[in-house]
């Protein structure tokens, strides 16, 4: 197992390094000027040349990519944990990062937890009652969920809970404007705002996120709903589950026995869609002003800048590749026939 | 005097344990709604082991789930009593129904593996069901778990009470489910076809266990199978399920005597006749001095994945066909002879040794020539379904061939397909059908023909009768016969389907773990085994004849234990681990294939010194 961990850790390296370096050049292809767009309209010629100069872009392609890397003796780079500066707000992109990637982590995170606990036991019993009602309306679910966009769900309840019934906060990103957020530790705020006492802050947060995760909730529950379904109502098929009735097993245990043979193969499809969510959600964050990665990642490409485009790349590549492999060892886990 | 003969009655049958009457059971798929049972009435009683036969598809499974009260969905039990005990398990509360299953009946079905939970170790499992009728504490229920796995004969019980169902073989598995049914010793025990899949010896291990079960703790048993042998051998009454209905109930030896129902007789019929018309293979008398083809010091390794150890799939077989003859090669799963067949037409490369077909290295050829010898060498799988392209009409699919190896044009090729057709006793206006909704032994008829195509002299049939229904194997072999005489082509014959075997084949060789450890003419073989393991192979086989029960004679010759991993094979006898005869020699001196005096050879010192005479096996073998 230990080996199997080091072995996948390294091939992802690779594929980052691999990465790294197609998404340095694939940029570069872009039709864009950005030193263009950090000078201005009309521009002096020397102001220009200049600002070429200062991001480095009248080098040589490899003498970029080698300074990005770190290669050169120009200054520290991404082998050494330097994710560079941005060109548009000249603080370190990694900082940057740190900053944006924990909220969209935060509300992510919540929102898969949430849409998991509420999906399966849905799921379960559809698979067990096939054709009920409960499996009915079920599926109309999935088909009304999955059918809108998020975006189109997330103004909704906005208009509903915050507008219409003025249940839920205004949606003005992650606290209210007017409280001060507490001192950053880990990024996240409901954890940082416990660690610095603050539980007024805490409950603030969690108020702030309500809105956004029902959103996600909503949207995600559509697919892992249908998906438990499927793979419960197959594993109900089984062989094994007849004969656990046969050996008159407590109906219990007969259904968890099934669960568990369907939880596997749905871990996998959670894995995918919770990387695909991390840049996924920008739309959600559009809408409720949240200050996360996605919304970096939008500012950056309109910007041209193009250390945060890779930053923000890699580091969603990385947690998903992250992710990818707890999911295995998770499977793995459930299923003993899987041996890495 | 009346009050006398009731008891005098109730002492010639035993009291029943399950008397069912007029079960129906309904499928519903859409608007239509299919029947397999309609007012079935059939009583079980205590002691004795009832067999039930019946066509494929006679509903022969869902019977034995019904007897449970359950049907797979979407199916219904519409009507009927299943009185257990006097009380109707259909009309108990569920909580009732479901502490009678697996607590008083008991149910072993035909796919061992796929009925336990592959995601729980057995032990586990078989925990959960003991405990769902004793209340024990988690050790003493791990105890009785490996007590009971010991009972049904798993080796090793401490460390394969933490095995997952996938690390177990078939045999074992079907014993760890068996552990299972027994956990509460229950009054009543179906088995559906439980050795289906199973290996002969290992067949035989289980049904004697089975048996002995059933004697010792007065339960009653219903074994649902396929084969006639296990009936005669194990049974006391058989049911034969027809439409629905017990068509007939007669005691085992009136059943083989004088067999009632038209299915019954057909299936009888089917096995005597079979042997009539089929025995006395005359081989095609030829002055040849030159084997066809030979296999010389043939060996095959496959490598294991993550390791350097390597799967000893095929060790040092030598063989040689001669023109016109057909060979079989016999032996239980995992024993090589695929891999054997697949070298003699090269589909797999050899490890070690060569295989030399008209004098010539089949190695060394060139690619044409290699072409112009594949022509030659013709081999027809063991599943017909997966070898014929589902997308293709039989004329496309026996006009490949030509396609390939001539330059015939398309309305020549479909001449010679229709001609191909007529050869296998197909109609000719199959010619434009696909392959699918053909019965298995006809689409295994179109591989043979598809093997003709090129005028072969060997063919290789690897297990072509496995799928095949009773009658279908009865047919293909006559017809396998007339091809031989006709085209005089030579067989290898893969199987391990001894009946069959001895009636197609002029020589046989046994194998076991990748080595030939006796062959010689079927007539020997087949009457006085020498080898020991081909003396447990051949005593294992079961013969429809209940007069001569295998579980009213004593054998000796049962192996212990299951086949040993091709992967650590031992130094010495491959067998020394299992062998009824073994000497602590045997397991230090690796054995060679020693020449006998009366034309065979077998791999066993013991037997090549004279050591071990072995008599004849008792009682007429198939």
């Amino acid at each position: 197992m230990g080996r199997y961990i080091v072995k996948r850790v390294a091939v992802g390296l690779v594929q980052l390094i691999g990465l790294t370096v197609a998404v340095f050049f694939l940029i570069r292809l872009l039709p864009a000027d950005p030193a263009s767009r950090l000078v201005g309209m009309n521009p002096s010629r020397e102001a220009y040349e200049q600002a070429r100069h200062q991001l480095g872009l009248d080098q040589p392609l490899l003498t970029q990519l080698g300074a990005y890397l770190g290669l050169s003796s120009s200054g520290p780079g991404l082998l050494e944990g330097d994710f560079g500066t941005s060109w548009v707000t000249s603080s370190p992109v990694g900082s940057e990062i740190a900053t944006y990637l924990p909220v969209t982590l935060e509300l992510v995170t919540i929102s898969f937890l949430i849409a998991f606990l509420v999906s399966v036991p849905i799921g379960m019993v559809g698979a067990l009652n096939p054709g009920g009602r409960s499996d009915k309306a079920v599926f109309v679910y999935g088909l009304f969920a999955g059918s809108q966009p998020e975006f189109w769900w997330g103004l909704l309840f906005v208009y509903v809970f915050f507008f219409a019934l003025g249940w839920a906060p205004a949606p003005l990103g992650s606290l209210s404007p007017m409280t001060s957020p507490p001192p950053s530790v880990t990024g996240f705020l409901t954890i940082d705002s416990l660690l610095a006492g603050q539980p007024d802050v805490f409950v603030e947060a969690l108020q702030h996120l309500v809105l956004p995760v029902a959103t996600l909730v909503f949207v995600l529950s559509g697919p892992i709903v249908k998906m438990v379904r499927q793979n419960m109502a197959r594993a109900l098929r089984a062989d094994f589950v007849l004969y656990a009735n046969c050996a008159g097993l407590p109906p219990a245990r007969v259904a968890r026995y099934a669960l568990r043979a369907a939880m596997a193969p749905s871990m996998t499809l959670i894995g995918i869609l919770y990387g695909f969510m991390l840049g996924g959600a920008v739309l959600v964050e559009n809408v409720f002003s949240l200050p996360g990665i996605g919304q970096y990642a939008v500012r950056a490409v309109l910007a041209y800048d193009y250390p945060a485009i890779q930053g923000v790349v890699l580091v969603i590549t990385a947690l998903s590749l992250v992710v990818y492999l707890g999911i295995d060892l998770i499977h793995a886990a459930i299923d003993p026939r899987i041996v890495h | 005097m009346n009050a006398i003969e009731p008891a005098s009655a109730a002492q010639l049958a035993p009291p029943p344990v399950l008397h069912v009457e007029g079960l129906s059971v309904s499928y519903r798929t859409g608007e239509r709604v299919a029947t397999p049972i309609r007012g079935l009435d059939l009583t079980l009683r205590a002691g004795e082991i009832v067999g039930l036969i019946g066509e494929t598809g006679s509903g022969k499974s869902t019977l034995a789930l019904a007897l449970l009260g359950l049907v797979r969905s979407p199916g219904r039990i519409v009507s009927g009593k299943l009185l257990f005990g006097g009380r109707d398990l259909l009309a108990m509360p569920p909580d009732e129904r479901r502490a009678v299953r697996g607590r008083d009946i008991a149910i072993i079905v035909q796919n061992p593996r796929a009925s336990l939970n592959p995601l729980l170790r057995i032990g586990r499992q078989i925990g959960y069901v003991y405990r769902s009728r004793a209340h024990s504490s988690a050790a003493e229920t791990r105890r009785q778990t490996i007590e009971l796995l010991r009972e049904v004969g798993i080796n090793d019980p401490e460390r394969r009470v933490d095995a997952y169902a996938h690390e177990l073989s078939g045999g074992m598995a079907q014993r760890a489910l068996i552990a299972m049914a027994l956990a509460s010793r229950p009054k009543l025990l179906v088995a559906d076809e439980p050795t289906s899949g199973l290996d002969v010896t290992i067949q035989a291990q289980f049904l004697d266990q089975m048996w002995q079960t059933v004697q010792h703790s007065g339960s009653a048993a219903l074994l649902i199978a396929k084969e006639v042998g296990i009936i005669a051998n194990y049974c006391d009454r058989v049911l034969v399920l027809h439409e629905g209905r017990i068509a007939e109930d007669q005691p085992v030896r009136a059943f083989f005597r004088a067999p009632l129902h038209p299915y019954s007789r057909a299936v009888l019929a089917l096995q005597r006749d079979g042997a009539a018309k089929l025995s006395g293979v005359a081989m095609a008398a030829g002055a040849t001095t030159r084997p066809l083809i030979s296999a010389n010091g043939l060996s095959k390794h496959f490598p294991v994945r993550n390791s350097a150890k390597v799967v000893q799939a095929v060790s040092d077989v030598t063989l040689d066909i001669w023109p016109g003859e057909t060979l079989g090669l016999v032996g239980e799963s995992g024993s090589g002879k695929t891999t054997v067949g697949r070298c003699f037409v090269r589909l797999t490369e050899t490890t070690a040794g060569h295989i030399v077909y008209h004098g010539r290295d089949l190695e060394r050829l060139s690619g044409s020539e290699l072409r112009q010898a594949r022509a030659k060498l013709q081999i027809v799988l063991q599943d017909p379904f997966d070898s014929l392209n589902p997308r293709w009409t039989v004329a496309e699919l026996l006009g490949e061939p030509f396609r390939i190896h001539t330059k015939l044009g398309r309305a020549e090729r479909r001449q010679r397909a229709a001609d191909l057709l007529k050869v296998v006793d197909l109609e000719a206006d199959l010619l434009d059908r696909r392959p699918r909704g053909l019965g298995a032994g006809a689409m295994q008829r179109l591989n043979i023909a598809r093997a003709l195509a090129t005028k072969p002299d060997f063919i290789v049939l690897d297990e072509p009768t496995s799928v095949l229904s009773p009658s279908a194997i009865v047919s293909l072999v006559a017809l396998l016969r007339r091809i031989q005489v006709e085209f005089g082509v030579s067989y290898l014959f893969i199987s391990h389907d001894l009946t069959t075997v001895r009636y197609l084949c002029h020589r046989v060789a046994v194998m076991y773990l990748g080595q030939i450890v006796e062959t010689g003419a079927v007539e020997q073989v087949f009457a006085r085994p020498r080898h020991p393991y081909a003396r447990a192979l051949l005593s294992a086989h079961l013969d429809p004849d209940p007069a001569n029960r295998r579980v009213d004679r004593r054998s000796d010759e049962q192996l212990k234990g299951e086949i040993p991993s091709p992967i650590d094979l031992p130094v010495g006898c491959y067998l020394a681990s299992r062998c009824p005869h073994v000497l602590p020699r045997c397991g230090e001196q690796p054995q060679n294939l020693v020449p006998l005096a009366d034309g065979r050879s077998v791999r066993c010192w013991r037997v090549a010194t004279g050591d071990l005479t072995g008599d004849a096996l008792t009682g007429p073998l198939v």
